[in-house]
């Protein structure tokens, strides 16, 4: 084993943990979902720490909603927090979870 | 063996003013990450004033991940280092970057001979760069790799004495490690090099549907103190900070676990 194969088993098991992807050998899958809910948990804490306006908005649904844009957009090395948060609020709005007039320009993010 | 540390705790900016205020804080520590690398928070300002050791604290360095080191991240701890004037920093033994994603969180590394020559690689990048004794933590995991080629204890004890590292030994995530995945913590203590431990971090956390998370935001279970007093059986650390990261409550009861540390130290 290599340093190129440690890191594929590694990418293997963040895209099981992050994005859905299937369980890589060895591993437990109840174990594997209760990682993954976990990373997500923080994530949407986090998320939701940085933009509470938009989980407010979305109240009920906001969980449901992060959970379902978070399998679809893991976040990318480098990638910060205050880039996650904005781009679930524009994918809110880009999936008819919240009109567009909300967005004020005020709060754009760069 | 580190230098004296005493008893600290882990300064938050939501807490600066508590922190500040609080008697019986010998140390504290901060987040790498939540730092400028120019210029400091006032609070911690006053803290550096008084004489206090400031540590920070990294939690993206990613030192188990086998893609090539991110010295940026690197450096920026240095920075903040240097800024502090700090004796030694810290990350943990885990990685959170791999195939273009990034976990958000500390994952553990699998314990086989090749992973560990990837620490060991990196670390010794890492300490290029820093100048300064670096400890490295044990981390709390909710899942383990299969075809563990080592122990945990031996593989923790390899990687400090190869890369001539500090240990920083958090009970609560071997409290953690214990509910969840069955490990140990007794005997992670007896095969770890204590003689080279840097200091102690002590956390709370809650059980959810049979599987106990290290967060940091509740109580310190009695357990992790017994874990506590199992370590100072075994050696009087130079220091233990309490990290709480959210859910803060009222000053006294920040300071009441402050307290309840030192009387496991100091017994």
């Amino acid at each position: 084993m290599s340093r190129d194969d440690v890191a594929a088993a590694q990418g293997a098991l963040l895209r099981a943990v992050l994005a859905g992807a299937d369980v890589p050998p060895g591993f437990d899958p109840e174990v594997v979902r209760v990682e993954a809910a976990a990373l997500l948990g923080k994530r949407r804490r986090i998320v939701r720490d940085i933009d509470p306006e938009t989980a407010d908005a979305l109240g009920d649904r906001f969980a449901e909603l992060f959970a379902e844009y978070a399998r679809g957009n893991p976040r990318r090395s480098g990638s910060r927090f205050r880039e996650d948060a904005a781009a679930f609020a524009e994918w809110a709005v880009e999936h008819g979870h919240l009109p567009r007039a909300r967005r004020r320009w005020w709060r754009k993010e760069r | 063996m580190g230098e004296h540390l005493g008893v600290g705790i882990g300064w938050r900016s939501e807490i600066d003013l508590t922190v500040e205020r609080m008697q019986g804080v010998d140390f504290v520590e901060v987040v790498a990450e939540n730092i400028h690398r120019d210029h400091l928070p006032e609070s911690l300002r006053v803290l550096r004033a008084r004489g206090l050791p400031v540590l920070p604290h990294a939690v993206s360095l990613s030192l188990g991940g086998a893609e090539p080191l991110d010295t940026d991240r690197v450096e920026h701890l240095a920075a903040v280092a240097d800024l502090l004037d700090a004796p030694l920093v810290s990350d943990h033994v885990c990685f959170v970057r791999a195939g273009g994603l990034d976990s958000g969180h500390l994952m553990p590394v699998p314990r086989t001979r090749d992973a560990l020559e990837v620490l060991v690689a990196n670390v010794t990048e890492a300490r290029s760069i820093l100048g300064r004794p670096l400890a490295l933590e044990n981390i709390a995991a909710l899942l383990e790799w299969p075809d563990a080629e080592l122990t945990e204890a031996r593989f923790l004890r390899e990687l400090v004495e190869r890369t001539d590292c500090l240990l920083l030994v958090d009970v609560a995530n071997m409290w953690a490690n214990a509910k969840n995945l069955g490990a140990d913590p007794v005997a992670l203590l007896d095969g770890l090099p204590l003689e080279r431990l840097a200091y102690v971090h002590v956390a709370g956390g809650m059980e959810v549907d049979g599987v106990y998370h290290d967060t940091h935001a509740h109580a310190v279970p009695q357990g992790v103190l017994d874990l506590l007093g199992e370590l100072c059986d075994r050696v009087r650390p130079p220091g233990v900070l309490l990290e709480r990261d959210d859910h803060y409550p009222a000053d006294t009861v920040l300071a009441d676990e402050l307290a309840a540390i030192r009387a496991v130290v100091d017994r």
